[in-house]
């Protein structure tokens, strides 16, 4: 078997299943700040109640995330030995500074923030959710300018073949960088006012109409109606400047085979590329023109100016499509919720029902979008510096086929336990609405009892 | 030698992965000692049990990521051959790890019904984590050999280790628990502390025979006169701390914390002796640290971060062992 493949589907997986969590705390944290600072303004228990409930989601999500994290930095040396000798002048630093900040502020406060609100002063605690939301999101910042750094690398010289730091400020701020770095918070925003949203709506459809139901139902939908346009503005930008820095990956995104204007913007295709031709094409004539130039005479780069130099052309154009549609069906949804909430100060059922399995939606769309914009850089590893084929390490096929298959069998069932346990913590909140007992309440010798209690 | 950047860079994040490694090995050695633990102890205790480590392991575990780290962008050459080397333990270390950190949160999140089989995978996955960590300690001293003796070797340092997480463990325990609980405890500590023993002694016997390099180092006079406090103060600490758990728990619970930190002082030895078996090589006798490392200019951009942020990280680490100190209660999310 080809280790080279294997390697590939390997960190592929191993990536998938680790930016689940991530793509959760990075915006839970600041969600978690917003209920505890609307506590401390209002003394309203039911927003300590959504904290207490969201908080657990955040530990189970961290404890997913660390432990596929280790996962992540283990499999740099064990299967792509050639990308640290070629490019860790510049992947060592950055990384370093991701675990840094990511050891400093999030695993040193988690443990205040989780088990701490009875042992510190408030104030002490609220810094502790500062501090660990504070450190996601720096995290995001570092790892996100590693990845751009490898689409659209910038501020380095090659010397015997190893990459060499010129400029630091060019290689963090990399041309692609801002642009995925805004992508990808608001994706994690999304992600976590979608699973908030769905969660509460499953406690809606049992007839939980606790308080603490409504403010996280609320507080999920609004984010979401939100965040959504402005995605789709950020979404666009991005993609400009991926035409920009990277024409080949547009190309393949478009499924557009040869380069000129008038090109038109393919909403369903099977893109065949032995032939080098869309089979079952249904497109709106000169779209892609107006999309990328804003004119219809447009030109838009095509697959046929990089010959044996683009990306499989099937997953980007696929990954793509999913991933705005998703965020098309996230408009609609999280629209008609606001609606609904605003002016009926309810929610009718089918959306409801709409809204549990849009749960998962930012999952599907961030997958989707990294996939598009991963499988986009290919061949290279680092575009231009290091193809993928030549950073693969020494491992026989055998071996990584073996550890794959049992990889991928346990994250399926961490997968499902995860999503099991999702739903236990909500039926569980749904049944104890208002009457769940407050942490401070219960053992008030120890305790700075919840105000308003 | 001359003391210009580019030869003390390498120097400086060797030293700066060796503390990494070894802080990772007390702290996480005893939370998976406790994991290990858990095999001997009833529902009522491992709920105590991981209230004593609750609030820890997270920081604890992120060590290992440092530690690991470090190697991978201070000596991306190094870290790449042991790595790929080691590439099946590394496997099972890497499930092992996974399997305990989730099942420590899943079993307080599921329906009551299901908390065993995570206890279960509690249990398994920290005895995995601990075994397949030994075995790579025992493959890396013979000089990354993966002959039958290397195996043979490594599994008897993968015993030898999780025997002496198990003792951390039970130390740990002892300053953190209190009652029936705490006497298990010190008799725990009895036993493993044999076993820990036993893999220090193997370990350090076959280093020097593995290696004549090492052995040079070890046996050639003057050096034999500053190195052997080294192996009779470990001796000593072995003793005294065996005979101490015929005394323990004393009366108003002196002393709770001391056989921690004797074993902290024991594993701190062990470190030293290997640390100064292995200079200069990172992967033994094939590169050294100067060979392995990352371009100066690289390297200075990190020590810069690591200079801000290590001190603080080691302030707030004592800030949250604080915060969490005394007995274990309950472990509620509050």
């Amino acid at each position: 078997m080809d280790p080279l493949i294997l390697s590939r589907i390997q960190f592929g997986a191993n990536i998938s299943f680790h930016i689940l969590f991530p793509a959760i705390t990075i915006a839970l944290g600041w969600v978690l700040l917003f209920f505890k600072l609307r506590y401390n303004r209002t003394g309203d228990s039911a927003w300590m109640r959504a904290y207490f409930t969201w908080v657990k989601v955040f530990a189970l999500s961290f404890a997913m995330g660390v432990v596929s994290g280790v996962t992540m930095s283990f499999q740099f040396g064990t299967n792509w030995p050639g990308y640290m000798e070629t490019v860790g002048n510049i992947a060592g630093p950055l990384l370093a500074y991701e675990i840094l900040t990511a050891f400093f502020l999030e695993a040193a406060f988690l443990g205040i923030m989780l088990f701490g609100f009875r042992r510190v002063s408030n104030r002490i605690h609220t810094l502790a959710t500062v501090l660990v939301a504070g450190g996601t999101t720096v995290s995001a910042f570092w790892i996100i300018a590693l990845n751009s750094w490898m689409q659209t690398p910038a501020g380095f010289e090659m010397r015997d073949g190893k990459a060499h730091a010129v400029d630091w400020w060019a290689i963090v701020f990399n041309p692609s960088m801002p642009y995925r770095l805004v992508h990808m918070l608001l994706a994690s925003g999304l992600t976590v006012s979608f699973l908030i949203a769905g969660l509460s709506a499953l406690r809606y459809l049992t007839g939980d109409r606790s308080e603490s139901m409504w403010k996280a139902l609320r507080t999920g939908v609004f984010t979401a109606a939100i965040l959504i346009p402005i995605q789709i503005f950020a979404g666009d930008q991005h993609g400009l400047n991926t035409l920009e820095h990277q024409p080949q990956k547009i190309a393949a995104m478009e499924a557009n085979w040869n380069t000129g204007p008038n090109v038109p913007l393919v909403l369903f295709a099977l893109p065949d590329e032995a032939a080098r031709e869309n089979k079952f094409e249904v497109a709106i004539p000169d779209g892609a023109s107006l999309v990328l130039r804003h004119s219809t005479s447009g030109v838009v780069p095509g697959l046929n100016d990089y010959p044996g130099n683009h990306p499989p052309v099937f997953p980007v154009f696929w990954g793509f499509r999913i991933m705005v549609g998703t965020g098309i069906l996230m408009l609609v949804v999280s629209w008609s919720a606001a609606f609904f909430l605003k002016r009926r100060h309810s929610l009718p059922r089918p959306l409801a029902l709409l809204m549990v399995p849009m749960t998962i939606s930012g999952w599907v769309a961030t997958l989707a979008g990294w996939y598009t914009t991963e499988i986009g850089r290919q061949p290279w590893l680092v575009t231009g510096v290091l193809r993928t084929a030549d950073a693969v390490g020494p491992v026989a096929g055998s071996h990584v086929a073996l550890t794959l298959a049992i990889y991928l069998v346990l994250y399926l069932a961490l997968l499902i336990a995860y999503l099991g346990v999702l739903v236990h913590l909500a039926l569980k909140a749904a049944k104890d609405g208002d009457a769940s007992p407050l942490p401070g309440v219960m053992n008030a010798a120890m305790s700075q009892p919840a105000a308003g209690e | 030698m001359t003391y210009d950047w580019p030869t003390l860079l390498p120097l400086i994040f060797a030293g700066l992965m060796g503390l990494a490694i070894l802080i990772y090995v007390i702290l996480d050695g005893f939370d998976l000692g406790i994991g290990i633990l858990f095999a001997a102890a009833d529902d009522h205790e491992q709920d105590t049990m991981i209230a004593a480590i609750g609030p820890f392991w997270d920081a604890n575990e992120t060590w290992l990521v440092l530690a690991v780290g470090l190697l991978l962008v201070a000596f991306p050459l190094a870290h790449g051959t042991i790595l790929s080397a080691l590439y099946i333990p590394v496997f099972v270390l890497l499930v092992g790890l996974i399997l305990r950190g989730v099942a420590f949160d899943f079993r307080a999140k599921v329906p009551a019904g299901s908390k065993h089989r995570w206890n279960r995978i509690f249990f398994l996955g920290s005895a995995v984590a601990s075994l397949a960590q030994g075995y790579m300690l025992g493959v890396y001293v013979l000089g990354l050999d993966v002959g039958l003796g290397g195996i043979a070797f490594g599994a008897l340092v993968a015993l030898c280790l999780s025997a002496a997480y198990a003792a951390m463990g039970s130390a740990w325990l002892i300053y953190k628990t209190e009652g029936e609980l705490q006497k298990k405890a010190v008799r725990w500590l009895r036993t493993a502390l044999v076993l820990a023993a036993l893999g220090m002694v193997a370990v350090s016997l076959a280093t020097p025979f593995a290696s004549p390099r090492i052995f040079d180092k070890w046996f050639l006079f003057p050096e034999i006169l500053y190195l052997s406090p080294l192996p009779i103060l470990s001796a000593l600490l072995f003793v005294w701390l065996w005979r101490q758990t015929f005394h323990l728990p004393k009366p108003n619970d002196r002393h709770a914390l001391t056989p921690f930190l004797t074993l902290a002082a024991i594993f701190a030895l062990g470190f030293a002796g290997l640390a100064w078996s292995f200079y200069p090589f990172v992967v033994p006798d094939k590169l050294t640290i100067w060979q392995a490392a990352s371009a100066p200019e690289s390297l200075i951009v990190i020590l810069v971060g690591v200079v801000v942020v290590l001190p603080i990280i080691i302030f707030y680490s004592f800030y949250a062992y604080r915060v969490f100190g005394g007995k274990a209660t309950d472990l509620t999310y509050d």
